[in-house]
């Protein structure tokens, strides 16, 4: 009985890998040196000439972090990008490298540096 | 049991979550309902949910699938792209559980036979069955914010990623 609890328990804990923001943080942070929030921001809002179809980052995600985005294109609603605001969001560092990844290729046509990716996730964990 | 910290209560709940994974790839939805069956697991959700509605397999025949997810870099105008092995685990699932799979129920066959077979379809909303299905909604609901394009059935599917439209489950939003 002990061993069968044990191994249920095992298999619903697995997938569970989560970090904190802060963990996701630091780990940019030793790849790029200090981030600062306010160059975050601006990264955040930058209009983009490079963009096909999204000119900026807040074309999905909206001015306002905190609040729930529409994707431009398929028009589905996006949860808020500030951990502040969805409890899940920069926990989970494979999910955060793709989508920084495909959303810098998206807007920027090119990809995000650590420096970027540092300063807009000292950004996104500021948005108090 | 107290004592161990495992009520028989929570050891119930983790059979069932792990029971109804596995389950639910051979749970064959009752003819008559709008439900599709979904692949198991997240990953489907999580990979292919994430810019839009995790489009239930049955909506189109394996042949469209196929070629969807052998040109994931450009899929779309977009980089959908996936490492393997999942990209292959997820095309098992799509195969699977298409429209002309030999499982399928009485709606995805229908589905199944208003495409024609020398072609491989790559947007749902073209298919003749959808059409069919929504020609009541006036074109100015396609227009609302919320919704925008016809592609967008969460919005207006409440359930779509588990596979359900049924009636009951529609709410258009103002
Ligand atoms: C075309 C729409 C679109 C644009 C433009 C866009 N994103 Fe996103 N972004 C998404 C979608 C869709 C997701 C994933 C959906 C979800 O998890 O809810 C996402 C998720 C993310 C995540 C993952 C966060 C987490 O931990 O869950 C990061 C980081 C991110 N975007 C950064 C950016 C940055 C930086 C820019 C601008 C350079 C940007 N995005 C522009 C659509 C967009
Ligand atoms: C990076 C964002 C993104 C991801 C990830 C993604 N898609 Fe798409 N998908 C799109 C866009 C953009 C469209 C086109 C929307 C439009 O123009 O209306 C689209 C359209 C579709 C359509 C046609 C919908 C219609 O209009 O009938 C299907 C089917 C589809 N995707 C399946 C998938 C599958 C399967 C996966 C997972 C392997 C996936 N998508 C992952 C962005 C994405
Ligand atoms: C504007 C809102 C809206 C959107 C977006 C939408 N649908 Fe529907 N759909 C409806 C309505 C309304 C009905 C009719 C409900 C009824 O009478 O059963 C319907 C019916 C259906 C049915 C038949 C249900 C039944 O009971 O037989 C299916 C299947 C379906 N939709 C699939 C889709 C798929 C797949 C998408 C996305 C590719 C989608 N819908 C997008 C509103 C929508």
């Amino acid at each position: 009985m002990k061993r069968l609890v044990a191994m249920i328990a095992l298999l619903a804990t697995q997938p569970a890998a989560a970090e904190t923001p802060q963990q996701i943080l630091d780990a940019l942070v030793a790849q790029a040196g200090p981030a600062s929030a306010a160059r975050g921001e601006q990264l955040y809002r930058a209009k983009s000439a490079a963009g096909k179809t999204a000119n900026a980052c807040t074309a999905c995600h909206t001015d306002n972090a905190k609040a729930a985005g529409q994707h431009v294109k398929t028009h589905k609603a996006i949860d808020p990008l500030a951990p502040v605001a969805q409890k899940d969001r920069f926990t989970d560092p494979a999910k955060v490298e793709k989508w920084f990844k495909r959303n810098c290729q998206e807007v920027l046509a090119r990809a995000c540096t650590p420096q970027e990716k540092a300063d807009f996730t000292a950004y996104m964990i500021s948005i108090k | 049991m107290e004592t161990s910290g495992i009520t028989w209560k929570n050891l119930s709940t983790l059979i069932l979550a792990v029971g109804a994974t596995a389950f639910a790839i051979s749970q064959a939805p009752a003819n008559d309902e709008a439900i599709f069956p979904m692949p198991a697991g997240k990953t489907y959700v999580e990979e292919c949910g994430s810019c839009h509605t995790a489009f239930a397999p049955g909506l189109l025949p394996a042949r469209s699938w196929r070629r969807m997810m052998g040109e994931l870099a450009n899929h779309f105008g977009e980089d959908a792209s996936l490492e393997e092995p999942r990209r292959l685990a997820i095309l098992k699932d799509l195969e699977t559980l298409a429209s002309d799979s030999p499982q399928a129920n009485m709606r995805m066959r229908r589905i199944n036979g208003a495409i024609p077979a020398n072609t491989a379809p790559q947007r749902i909303a073209d298919t003749g069955y959808f059409k069919y299905m929504h020609d009541e909604v006036p074109k100015h609901i396609w227009q609302r914010k919320k919704i925008g394009t016809p592609g967008n059935c969460i919005a207006c599917h409440t359930r779509a990623n588990e596979g359900r439209y049924g009636e009951r489950e529609v709410r258009i939003p103002q």
